[in-house]
């Protein structure tokens, strides 16, 4: 454990530090990202201000508010992309040295995509997070979070990580097969943000429609940790969430090993 | 009258080569189109979602909603098709240098940069915001008479026009700053707010919009006058033309000024 810890700590450490050395733009693009969350905070005020009923799709006003930013800084440490990595490398033939080397290429780039979620944890996503939990106990009045919610949602977030960083790799793939992605990206890009609760609750949804979305791994990603932090989930559910993101980092990681071994073994490569 | 003929001989020159290589790769082309295709849609269903639990939002109806948000995507859809080349200008072509073989050629560098590509992925865009245009129509939720016909296609013309002049705007700053791509990101992205009527905005956010980088005249505003009877067409559309006009003026001169300081990097 300790050696393996040894080889791909540096790969997190790396990723951390070339994402410090482009902080200019990067903290313009953090400004684009949070004009989302802002739109959609003002659509949803108008959206309940439309009715009067208190609450829409079983959320309040107030959790409403609290969804749309926690949707924020759970999608901004989830979303690390490897697939475009893995397109590099396919392009550039480097792939081949990932295969030489003595260590596990999808474990690699999971280091990788670490790196970036520690960064973007501290640049800026923390910051947002403390402004909700103050906006949540001085303007809406509802207290904080409990700690308890904090740390489910930790380990749900942990999970939902792994799930999106795994269905990546496998998504990654492509790339041995064609190594224009851009089409691919934008369906998988457009998918995931419908399914997995980033553009709405998947409690929108008709009943039926909803309970199968729940079922697909991309409600995992999103939905859920943000789900247990409103506290929307208790006793034996709560289990029964995160065991089902538990299932699907397993089933996803088998999947991955699957495709790449299939892969790599009619792989040809030039130069590299 | 002949510098025009012979601008058009140009393009078409230029688009000649833009097609071969189109047609060489004809899956990819068509997965991007699926890719913008999807995206859009998830918006509309967005709106179905809400409107099952709400009859009216501030006063808009469902159906105006999506003619909105199908209005807005004809004039983006129309920048975007001819217009993308100026993303990579302020990405790429003036740091690294490679600006210089628009500076060399004995023809304008604008039209040189935005003649260069054609972006394909665009039409996407158009077909969804025609698609649901027409739809509207056969709902009836369109007002139609002769002057609302013809400021259709001048407001989807200034609209595209306000676009551009904002990427050129922002494209331009790199002359100064090497590489304006982010900044101009973050304009561009401003005009997703214009997908929803203003009014449910705070007043700092809608006088960005309106005033600062008025992307609520490329849409939402000019798209009220086709739904609504009471609005004035002087104070929407043709303060969307004023507008069209004025803003790229000014990103013209900005961009003719940069022209003018830019310096090739070392080789």
């Amino acid at each position: 454990m300790r050696k393996k810890i040894k080889i791909y700590l540096p790969f997190l450490e790396n990723e951390f530090k070339s994402n410090l050395a482009y902080k200019g733009s990067f903290y313009l693009f953090m400004l684009c990202y949070l004009f989302s969350p802002f739109i959609n905070y003002y659509l949803w005020m108008a959206i309940y201000g439309s009715t009067d009923s208190g609450s829409i799709g079983g959320l309040t006003r107030d959790e409403m508010v609290i969804y749309v930013f926690m949707i924020y800084v759970t999608t901004e440490m989830v979303f690390v992309g490897i697939s475009e990595y893995i397109r590099e490398h396919v392009v550039e033939g480097s792939v081949v040295m990932n295969l030489i080397k003595p260590m596990d290429y999808r474990m690699s780039l999971i280091s990788q995509a670490a790196g970036t979620m520690v960064y973007r944890f501290f640049a800026p996503t923390v910051f947002v997070w403390i402004g909700v939990e103050i906006y949540k106990a001085c303007v809406l009045g509802m207290g904080i979070t409990p700690l308890s919610n904090i740390l489910c949602y930790m380990l749900s977030l942990l999970m939902s990580f792994l799930i999106y960083v795994l269905f990546d790799f496998c998504f990654g793939m492509i790339a041995f097969i064609t190594t224009y992605m851009y089409g691919m990206q934008l369906i998988k890009d457009a998918l995931i943000s419908f399914l997995s609760g980033q553009l709405i609750p998947i409690s929108f949804f008709p009943e039926a429609v909803g309970r199968l979305f729940e079922f697909l791994p991309f409600s995992s990603m999103v939905y859920t940790p943000v789900m247990i932090y409103l506290g929307k989930y208790s006793g034996a559910e709560l289990a029964f969430v995160l065991g089902r993101q538990a299932v699907w980092v397993v089933l996803l990681y088998v999947t991955g090993s699957l495709l790449w071994r299939r892969i790599t073994r009619r792989l040809v490569v030039l130069g590299g | 009258m002949r510098t025009v003929k012979r601008y058009l001989r140009l393009y078409r020159v230029f688009l000649a080569q833009f097609f071969k290589s189109l047609v060489q790769s004809k899956a990819d082309f068509f997965l991007g189109l699926v890719g913008f295709f999807l995206t859009q849609a998830t918006g509309i269903a967005f709106l179905y979602l809400v409107f099952r639990q709400i009859p009216m939002l501030q006063g808009w109806t469902l159906d105006q909603l999506i003619f909105i948000y199908g209005f807005a995507q004809i004039p983006r859809g129309i920048d975007h098709l001819f217009t993308d080349n100026i993303w990579i200008v302020a990405y790429r072509l003036v740091v690294s240098g490679q600006f210089d073989r628009y500076m060399l050629r004995p023809m304008n560098i604008f039209l040189q940069v935005i003649f260069e590509r054609l972006q394909p992925d665009a039409l996407g865009e158009l077909i969804v915001g025609i698609i649901l245009v027409v739809a509207s129509l056969t709902k009836g939720i369109v007002l139609v008479d002769a002057v609302r016909i013809v400021l259709f296609f001048v407001s989807i013309l200034a609209g595209a026009l306000i676009y551009t002049a904002v990427k050129l705007f922002f494209a331009s700053l790199s002359f100064w700053i090497k590489r304006s791509g982010p900044v101009l990101q973050t304009a561009y992205e401003l005009a997703n707010f214009a997908k929803y009527p203003t009014e449910i905005y705070a007043r700092f956010v809608r006088f960005i919009i309106t005033y600062v980088i008025p992307f609520a005249f490329v849409a939402y505003l000019p798209a009220s006058y086709f739904v609504k009877k009471e609005v004035n067409p002087v104070s929407t559309i043709g303060v969307e033309c004023l507008i069209a006009v004025v803003f790229f003026a000014i990103a013209y001169l900005v961009f003719h000024r940069g022209t003018k300081r830019y310096e090739s990097a070392g080789n």
